[in-house]
């Protein structure tokens, strides 16, 4: 990349990131999150419109699609603010539904999506933990995130050595519903394919490629977040007091703030590079590298860190009045999706097995 | 089971600690609520008051009272061995505030015509009490506490705030750590109030902690008026009372018991998750396994001091930072294997008790509560290792 061209991109990431102020104003209060918590479908629908009339939904999609044509690090970029405001609206998924859908050449709901119109999510997986799509027909899909609010279902299903992709209306096939810590949903899909319509022969590169950028960005969108809830800590350790000192001047304390930071500074490395690597055209093994690196740390550190923030706390931090929490419980339902730590870990060292010195 | 008779409690002190260990069995088989068993979350008044009255009943409600005030008076290593059953047994805690701080308090320190008043209504369930010793700005640092009481005639008059009060909305007696001398250096201003929560004055606001249960509240006072004879002990001395009897406290956190609960937990979730075979889960496991181990092998070098008639030290922090850090490790090991399911509300399907995402977040106050893990390593560098400072 020339500077000229590195200047560009970095532009282009400031721009959407400002967008994102939009929606999730910085240091703006988590009223709206918190009343849309448990409540069905657990999203604004009309933010979710809102998100599409930006252009985020397909994003990633080239102009032809309908697209922004932007990159993967912006896509990161705009997942980490959205993750600081813990914004529900399910951009990921339908993000993802929006690759599925462009490769199977743009057919379907594809235009509806991207205007924010329908939410579309694609019914891949099986089991809990995995990045396989195994594609049996009538298996059950698990883990659909803010399906209470799906208008369609996209199916992959195995037909022979391809994976053809099926539309299926939530209207004629309605998932069991259950609530999860952030206030949202997952749902199981028993999918019923006589109601089913093939929208494409085979998926079977496409998916696993958007899989892997669903997992990057859910990495950055818990890096926002765990970011956010590390600077909120970092706040109450400058201020609050017990013996008659400011609580923050304890060593103690210090180290574990310091370590915190570094957690939070590998996170960051780890996914900048990984979108940056993808962007520069990663493909296969490399691209794997990359998206389970940034992916481990980001589920592990997430965790980590919003768990020591509620310790650094006190008793304050145990309350469900107080924000930090809402970001321990993003990080308990978000950590896992699209793979574990350990899942990825283990992929990592199939995908890289050597050090390069 | 069944053939274990159940001596009269005055008897269940002189039964030797394998006997006794049986007659416990036998009584939790006999008496305790199924239903009751390993509750999800702390339970309220309502729904645990079934148990505090049965307990009341067979006698057995007070384990460390003396007999002579309706206790079992039981030595420190049978009250652990009938701690130790009650977990295994997944026995629901009571609002036992009364039972556990406020009698031995008022045994230790009160005078006979408190003892008359206080004791007995707590052995009836009349009195339900709770702790307000923490305030807004007095956590880790009680003794900077400022709700004040000031004398105006036969009355103290108390103004000012408590917070995490647990089960407050239950209660009908509070024991307050109040301020009686701003001048004073901070530790000796403070003194023991006894308060009826129906006194004008006092608002209890619940609030919502992070397993979005209404267990602790904030309670405020305003001109509450209380009468002089509800002081206990004497004037200025109620920092010294309060911490005498938080020793005794410090073992039961640190019993081993809460972590073998979790482990159990941890393996039916990795057989369900199909990683139990793992041979990098069996690693993982172990090391947890073989901490729990440990814990309850120098948590048996406690308990042996209390058999012996020691009293414990300040070391005995350690027990409570192991205990609550391997509670936490575990839970967060059953985050982390658990998949999407890790983000549940509710238990995984078809295993009721396994409550993934529940565990991680109830494991959290436990190194805050109690003396913070911070504040234990401080007693620990300080008090035991005499490190300068
Ligand atoms: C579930 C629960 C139930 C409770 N029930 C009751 C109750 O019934 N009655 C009651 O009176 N109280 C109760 N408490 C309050 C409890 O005792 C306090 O939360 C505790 O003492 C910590 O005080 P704090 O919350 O103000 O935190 P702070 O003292 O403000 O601590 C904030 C952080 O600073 C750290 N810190 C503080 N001082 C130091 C130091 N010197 N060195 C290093 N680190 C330090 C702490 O460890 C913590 O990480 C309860 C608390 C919880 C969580």
């Amino acid at each position: 990349m020339s500077a000229a061209e590195a200047d560009d991109r970095a532009e282009s990431i400031r721009m959407i990131r400002d967008s994102a102020a939009a929606v999730a104003p910085p240091g703006g209060d988590l009223k709206r999150v918190r009343d849309l918590r448990w409540q069905d479908p657990g999203y604004d629908a009309g933010l979710f419109r809102q998100m599409g009339e930006m252009g985020w939904i397909g994003l990633r999609l080239p102009e032809e699609m309908g697209g922004a044509g932007l990159g993967v690090g912006e896509m990161c970029a705009l997942a980490e603010e959205l993750g600081r405001g813990l914004v529900p609206e399910p951009l990921i998924p339908a993000a993802l539904s929006a690759q599925v859908l462009a490769a199977a050449g743009g057919k379907g709901p594809l235009p509806v999506l991207l205007a924010g119109e329908v939410l579309v999510l694609t019914a891949w997986q099986e089991r809990a933990d995995t990045l396989e799509v195994p594609g049996t027909s009538e298996a059950s899909r698990h883990f659909l995130p803010m399906a209470a609010g799906a208008d369609f279902f996209l199916l992959p299903v195995r037909e022979g050595g391809r994976l053809a992709l099926y539309e299926l209306p939530a209207a004629r096939c309605v998932p069991t519903i259950e609530r999860t810590q952030d206030g949202g949903t997952l749902g199981t899909l028993a999918p019923n394919m006589a109601e089913a319509t093939k929208l494409a022969d085979d998926v079977g590169e496409a998916l696993p490629a958007a899989l892997d950028e669903a997992a990057l960005v859910t990495a950055a969108y818990l890096l926002g977040g765990m970011e956010r809830a590390f600077g909120m800590t970092l706040d109450y350790l400058r201020q609050r007091q017990q013996f008659g000192k400011i609580i923050g001047t304890f060593q103690a304390l210090q180290h574990r703030a310091a370590d915190l930071k570094m957690q939070v500074a590998l996170t960051r490395a780890s996914i900048e590079s990984a979108a940056a690597a993808l962007d520069a055209g990663a493909t296969g093994d490399a691209r794997r590298a990359a998206v389970s690196r940034a992916k481990a740390r980001a589920a592990e550190a997430s965790l980590r860190v919003t768990r020591e923030c509620i310790q650094l706390h006190g008793g304050i931090g145990y309350t469900d009045e107080y924000d930090v929490g809402l970001y321990l419980r993003k990080a308990m339902v978000m950590a896992n999706q699209y793979g574990s730590a350990t899942l990825h870990r283990r992929r990592f060292m199939t995908v890289s097995p050597e050090v390069e010195a | 089971m069944d053939a274990i008779r159940i001596p009269p409690p005055a008897e269940l002190d002189s039964l030797d600690d394998e006997q006794f260990r049986q007659v416990v069995r036998a009584f939790l088989h006999a008496n305790y609520p199924e239903h009751l068993r390993n509750p999800p979350k702390r339970l309220h008044w309502v729904e645990n008051k079934e148990w505090y009255f049965r307990l009341a009943e067979t006698g057995w409600l007070c384990p460390g009272w003396p007999k002579e005030h309706g206790g079992l008076g039981l030595s420190p290593a049978k009250q652990i061995i009938l701690t130790e059953e009650y977990e295994r047994h997944g026995v629901a805690r009571t609002n036992d505030h009364g039972v556990v701080m406020l009698g031995p308090l008022v045994i230790n320190y009160g005078t006979e015509e408190q003892k008359r008043r206080f004791l007995p209504k707590i052995l009836t369930g009349e009195h339900i009490w709770c702790q307000g010793y923490s305030e807004p700005g007095a956590g880790s640092d009680l003794a900077a506490l400022r709700t004040e009481a000031v004398l105006d005639g036969d009355h103290y008059v108390v103004n000012g705030q408590k917070t995490w009060t647990t089960l407050a909305m239950d209660a009908n007696w509070i024991f307050l750590l109040v301020r009686t001398d701003r001048n004073a250096k901070k530790q000796e201003g403070i003194s023991f109030l006894l308060v009826d929560m129906k006194t004008p004055g006092i608002t209890v606001r619940p609030i919502i902690n992070l397993e979005m249960h209404d267990e602790f509240c904030e309670t405020f006072f305003d001109n509450v008026r209380v009468p002089k004879e509800n002081l206990v002990g004497q004037l200025n001395k109620g920092w010294d009372m309060a911490k005498a009897l938080l020793g005794f406290e410090r073992i039961f956190l640190g019993s081993p018991r809460q972590s073998g609960y979790a482990l159990s937990r941890l393996k039916i979730l990795a057989e369900r998750m199909g990683v139990w075979e793992d041979a990098e889960f069996q690693d993982r496991y172990a090391r947890l396994r073989l901490e729990f181990e440990d814990l309850k092998a120098l948590y048996g070098t406690f308990v042996d001091r209390l058999k012996r008639g020691q009293s414990l030290g300040p070391d005995v922090s350690m027990l409570k930072i192991i205990q609550t850090e391997l509670f936490q490790k575990i839970t967060d090991c059953m985050l982390e294997i658990a998949g999407e399911n890790a983000g549940l509300m509710e238990p995984m399907e078809g295993n009721r008790d396994l409550n993934i995402g529940g565990l991680y977040i109830q494991a959290r106050p436990a190194t805050i509560y109690g003396g913070s893990n911070e504040i234990q390593r401080n007693i620990l560098s300080k008090n035991v290792l005499e490190l300068p400072g």
